[in-house]
């Protein structure tokens, strides 16, 4: 494309065969520019490995707390089972009319499993656990109610729905009141929240952190090349021309960064997978940690490479425009 | 070709660099300018590449005034106008080769077409065997020639040059001043900033002569006036 010359226009695009050929160059041009500034930054093994380390370590600690999110979730999903609702029924109340509140109960659909313990039961039980057993000899009447434990079905064992059921069943006639123990269900959930919430403020500001680390990398980078680009305009280069290496080297940064903080977080998962399972024995129980799935790597080696993007960006856009040729 | 009317630039600070300088330069013509140190000969230079604007005036190069020329639009001003510098500006992370072949990645020809358009300038220029070496391992004649050839590698219908001769002894100035003579011969527009008087003197081109901003020696003006 010449300005001042018209004619100079037909000479120089006479390469130009169709208008497939276009798109074509662009592409190719792009992947050259790309594996150009990856042998750029080869050229400094030492300081690109050091800031694609800085990068990688940063990614690692959002990366980390996710999991321990994620694993933390698993196992109170696990306690969550544990909610059920006892229901104490009124004394006035036949053993006919207690069982067809128990039958009645087992129809709802948020129930899941409807288990009946009657007070001649829950007696002989007490005093084999209790301790108390010679002492409840002297009692005239049983004291104990007859009870119904409700177990619902999956939906309705988050707190807040075992509570809305929990109001309806109490609804029931033959019901004297119920009972249900989620008050540390609720500290658990909460304490995941508030965790959940830490990991997303952390993550943010380590993504900041990660986005000016590269924006001041590529800084540098342009600062050193300054001469280049002078020249570079004065041939007559326009910023497109000159911005492509930076950004690459930006996105380069980011998608190694992004593998490198992978390769951490599976390091640590199989460093700490012994000492959880260990953990796990001592409980009774079998634990196996989870790891980040295909997706999620791909979403973080995604996110990186974008904030290198925008990390190269913000610099090429502010510093480039700066440096020109008569500003020696 | 390179026409310029009743130009003036004060940089800010209020140094006034040129003051109403009119001047034009045919198609096909090879000029001198002259002046001392000071004089304003590189801001008339700049003003041709677009690297400062006139405070007042017009600079039209092939009837196209530059004034109209929106900044981002400059890149492609400038790939039509070679520049040579005393201090070449090569680049001493590329090759001889890489180097020369600059404007024409820039501009994406593709790379056959670079191979063999270098291969011809760093002929023309008499440094196709230093293709593969590192400018810095050239001499200073060398350099020069290897700018030279940079400017013209992707045939500009304008050649500029500032000081191209500085540092060089005057045989080697000769044989760089034959070689834009050679240029001109085959239709370019060469324009040579220099205060190499004695070198002038020894060929007969039109001269332009500077003081202190203001055109003092034009040959051609006063046959015009």
């Amino acid at each position: 494309m010449s300005l001042l010359f018209k004619s100079r226009n037909s000479q120089n695009e006479r390469q130009k065969k169709s208008f497939l050929a276009a798109p074509y160059f662009f592409f190719i041009n792009l992947i050259r520019q790309g594996v150009h500034s990856l042998g750029e930054m080869w050229r400094t093994p030492l300081a690109s490995l050091m800031t694609i380390a800085v990068l990688g370590l940063s990614l690692t600690l959002p990366a980390t707390l996710y999991l321990v999110v994620k694993n933390v979730s698993q196992v109170s999903s696990g306690f969550e089972d544990a909610a059920e609702i006892s229901l104490f029924v009124k004394e006035t109340m036949s053993e006919q009319q207690t069982q067809t509140l128990v039958k009645r109960l087992a129809l709802y659909p948020e129930v899941d499993k409807v288990e009946f313990i009657s007070k001649g039961d829950a007696l002989t039980e007490f005093k084999q656990v209790s301790g108390f057993g010679q002492a409840l000899e002297y009692l005239d009447a049983n004291p104990l109610p007859d009870v119904v434990i409700v177990t619902p079905t999956a939906r309705y064992r988050q707190p807040n729905t075992a509570k809305q059921l929990l109001q309806k069943l109490e609804g029931e006639r033959e019901v004297d009141f119920g009972k249900l123990d989620i008050a540390w269900l609720e500290r658990l959930n909460a304490l995941l929240s508030l965790l959940k919430e830490s990991v997303i403020t952390i993550a943010l500001l380590l993504l900041t952190s990660v986005t000016l680390i590269i924006g001041n990398t590529i800084r540098l980078s342009i600062m050193d090349k300054k001469d280049e680009i002078q020249v570079m305009k004065l041939v007559g280069a326009t910023n497109t021309f000159i911005h492509a290496p930076f950004l690459w080297t930006g996105i380069w940064y980011g998608i190694i960064g992004g593998l490198f903080s992978f390769i951490c977080v599976a390091l640590m998962m199989w460093w700490l997978g012994a000492a959880v399972s260990d953990v796990a024995g001592v409980y009774e129980t079998s634990f196996d940690l989870i790891g980040l799935t295909l997706t999620e790597f791909g979403i973080l080696v995604a996110l990186a490479t974008g904030l290198g993007f925008v990390g190269s960006y913000l610099s090429v856009n502010r510093y480039i425009k700066e440096i020109e040729p008569d500003k020696v | 070709m390179i026409n310029f009317q009743q130009v003036s630039k004060t940089y800010p600070g209020g140094h006034r660099a040129l003051e109403k300088v009119s001047f034009h330069i045919k198609p096909g013509e090879l000029a001198f300018l002259t002046g001392h140190s000071g004089a304003g000969k590189s801001t008339l230079l700049k003003l041709i590449s677009l690297m400062e604007r006139p405070s007042a005036g017009q600079v039209l190069i092939n009837g196209v005034d530059l004034n109209a020329v929106k900044s981002r639009q400059i890149p492609y001003v400038r790939r039509d106008i070679g520049i040579i510098f005393q201090n070449h500006r090569l680049l001493e992370r590329y090759s001889v080769f890489d180097n020369v072949a600059l404007p024409l990645i820039i501009e994406g020809t593709h790379h056959k077409q670079i191979a063999k358009r270098v291969h011809g300038a760093l002929d023309k220029v008499g440094l196709l065997d230093k293709a593969k070496c590192n400018p810095a391992t050239l001499s200073g004649g060398e350099q020069q020639r290897v700018g030279i050839a940079r400017a013209i590698v992707n045939s500009p219908p304008i050649l500029l040059a500032d000081e191209p001769t500085g540092n060089l002894d005057p045989e080697l100035s000769m044989d760089i001043l034959r070689l834009f003579e050679d240029f001109n011969n085959h239709g370019t527009t060469v324009l040579i900033a220099t205060h190499d008087i004695g070198l002038i003197a020894r060929m007969r081109y039109r001269s332009l002569t500077l003081k202190d901003g203001r055109m003092i020696d034009d040959p051609l003006a006063e046959g015009a006036l």
